[in-house]
């Protein structure tokens, strides 16, 4: 994203430019014995990892107040250090002291609105938050995430399991796999990226129907679980049959051709207990005799 | 002959076949086609333009290119989905018409060279169980458990596919579990066994003759017709030095007849094996390993029937080698709980 800070990045460079041009040209070379080096290297060094935390910020982040605050205040603190570097290498005439209120007010104001942008991220944060509460519950890991879903894969709904069994041991905690009916036959009829839309819709449509504790995932291919903490199996069963009748209710259409697609799924559900694999083995095993002739693809 | 077989580098894939489907599926997961074709020489260009013919080595770059940017791990599995019966033309269009799985299997493995040139399947009926297992046809190496998963996927999609329901498949894997089976539950079934012999599928002999709804009878004999006038399929090296050894198993093979068979000189033979990654002696302690395995299994064979049969000396010669071969004691019964071999 580094493409959007094109004139931001420029003018940055101008100002660390201009201040050696000011350095050079109001002051003389001291020479090399004189050199701090200890100071080059803590000043300069600071200089560096700010501008560097700076094309970190720009390159991972969409332009908006947060980013532009701390991007301003990053940059502050990147040229405040270079004016403290370049105080080692020019000794300036005696009695001005521009260069110390460039220094004492450079870096300050930087890390001032530095600040200021790390108390709007958090807010920003707390937004993301509540969207992605029903897709992470209270852990990140970014590498769990499936590309076409944007939802967590089959080994991090595992370790969400383990974490809320020991958690909160006595109170049940179900788990719901649902699988769509013939999606093979819709990714052979219409296109994989046919499938790819509608496992996206699909996600969409469970998500609005769950609530705020529960976790979604893409366990692989067309089958999502669903993680229900404190649900008993009754009320997991319930929430089973409704997303399963939510699927059947989707009006899909086709974007090539505009079909109409008739869609139903199998859910299956049962309380978590003993060992987490053997009981995700048991339910996909008893999810597999399927009912092809029920559901017919369009 | 050793010229009538095709070796690693022998451009047998039109770039519309496989390579298309895997230039396809990487730009679905947007990556970028140089990543895809880093190390295998190929021009991007020439292969959207459908110029380029592709080595069995240069779709195993690819794929290895893939299954490194595969974070999710479900790459094999969701390439296998679309591997068969593919585009690639008048074998696939019949393998859309087979009649039932009998006449699918044959198409697939007569054909190999077309449809899956990297690892050769074999059918073995004894009695009521099928067995179609995959062997190594080009020297995959680090990845034959990824190749796996794709061509028994692709295989399973297909059946399910034109029987209009899911077969139950029950799967081998000659290798550990993986440390998360989500993918081969959902995409192959939850009949699964790793740490075997081989890399197999097995399924009750009954499927073999059931019809399948879609075939049309009349349009799958034109396109045998033609699939006859295409000339003659290839085989890859490795695999037709396996189908002699199978057949000469009792005598016991040699490298310098296995030359003469090829019509060229062992020095050469041993050559090209290197060159697959494979040697004379290894590619034959393959077959025993599995001959004596299905011999014990389905025909009852002792250890004192088998040595015989290899031409050992003696039971305890063979004992040693097949402790060797398989890491496992050779002592009946011999079953493995439902599984073959």
């Amino acid at each position: 994203m580094l493409h959007l800070y094109r004139v931001p990045l420029l003018v940055f460079g101008l100002a660390l430019l201009g201040l050696l041009l000011l350095y050079q040209g109001l002051g003389e070379l001291k020479p090399r014995a004189d050199w701090q080096w200890m100071d080059v290297v803590g000043e300069g060094g600071t200089a560096l990892m700010a501008t560097i935390w700076l094309l970190q910020i720009l390159s991972s982040r969409p332009r908006g107040r947060v980013t532009a605050l701390l991007g301003l205040g990053l940059a502050g603190v990147a040229l405040g250090g270079a004016a403290d570097c370049l105080d080692e290498f020019f000794r300036l005439q005696a009695g001005a002291n521009w260069d110390n209120w460039l220094e004492s007010v450079l870096g300050p104001l930087g890390m001032l609105t530095l600040t200021a942008g790390l108390y709007f991220w958090r807010q920003e944060q707390f937004s993301l938050n509540e969207q992605l509460l029903k897709r992470e519950r209270l852990f990140r890991d970014h590498r769990a995430f499936d590309r076409i879903t944007q939802l967590a894969n089959a080994e991090y709904l595992q370790q969400q399991v383990a974490l809320e069994r020991a958690a909160r041991p006595q109170a049940p905690c179900s788990l719901i796999l649902l699988d769509i009916d013939r999606f093979h036959a819709i990714n052979r009829a219409y296109g994989h990226g046919e499938g790819d839309r509608l496992l996206q819709a699909i996600s969409q449509l469970l998500l609005l129907n769950l609530g705020n504790d529960d976790l979604l995932c893409r366990y692989a291919g067309d089958r999502f679980a669903i993680l229900l903490p404190g649900t008993d199996h009754a009320a997991a069963g319930r929430i089973a049959s409704h997303l399963r009748s939510v699927v059947g209710q989707l009006a899909w259409h086709t974007r090539q051709q505009g079909i109409r697609l008739h869609l139903g799924a199998r859910v299956v559900s049962a309380v978590m207990a003993g060992d987490v694999a053997t009981q995700l083995a048991a339910l996909n095993a008893e999810l597999e005799p399927a009912m092809p002739l029920q559901a017919q693809a369009s | 002959m050793l010229a009538d077989c095709y070796s690693r580098d022998t451009p047998l894939l039109p770039a519309m076949h496989q390579p298309a489907l895997l230039s396809s599926l990487a730009a679905r997961r947007d990556m970028a086609s140089d990543m895809l074709l880093r190390g295998t020489g190929l021009d991007a260009l020439a292969l959207s333009e459908g110029r380029a013919a592709v080595s069995p080595a240069q779709l195993l770059a690819m794929l290895a290119n893939l299954a490194k940017q595969d974070g999710q791990r479900d790459v094999a599995f969701e390439l296998g989905q679309q591997w068969l019966p593919g585009h690639y033309g008048t074998i696939s269009l019949a393998l859309l018409q087979a009649p039932n799985l009998a006449e699918a299997l044959s198409l697939l493995i007569t054909h190999q060279d077309q449809l899956c040139p990297l690892l050769g399947p074999r059918l073995q009926v004894e009695g009521k169980e099928l067995l179609l297992y995959w062997t190594d046809s080009v020297g995959v190496g680090a990845l034959m458990p990824f190749l796996v998963e794709l061509h028994m996927t692709a295989v399973s999609a297909l059946c399910r596919w034109l029987a209009d329901r899911p077969l139950p498949w029950r799967y081998c894997f000659n290798r550990t579990p993986p440390r998360n089976l989500a993918q081969h539950q959902v995409h192959l079934g939850s009949h699964l066994q790793f740490g075997c012999q081989l890399d197999a599928m097995v399924l009750d002999s009954d499927w073999l003759h059931q019809p399948w709804p879609r075939s049309n009878p009349a349009a799958y004999a034109m396109l045998q017709q033609q699939l006859l006038r295409q000339g003659r399929p290839q085989y890859s090296l490795v695999q037709v030095l396996y189908d002699h050894l199978r057949a000469q198993i009792g005598n016991p093979p040699t490298l310098e007849a296995a030359a003469t068979l090829l019509a060229t000189s062992p020095a050469t033979l041993k050559r090209h094996l290197a060159k697959h990654g494979t040697h004379f002696q290894a590619l034959l302690d393959l077959v025993r390993t599995h001959e004596s395995l299905r011999l014990m299994q389905y025909h009852g064979y002792g250890q004192e029937e088998l040595a015989q049969y290899f031409g050992f000396h003696d039971a305890r010669n063979f004992r040693r080698s097949f402790k060797r071969w398989t890491g496992m004691a050779a002592s009946l019964p011999f079953s493995l709980a439902g599984a073959p071999w």
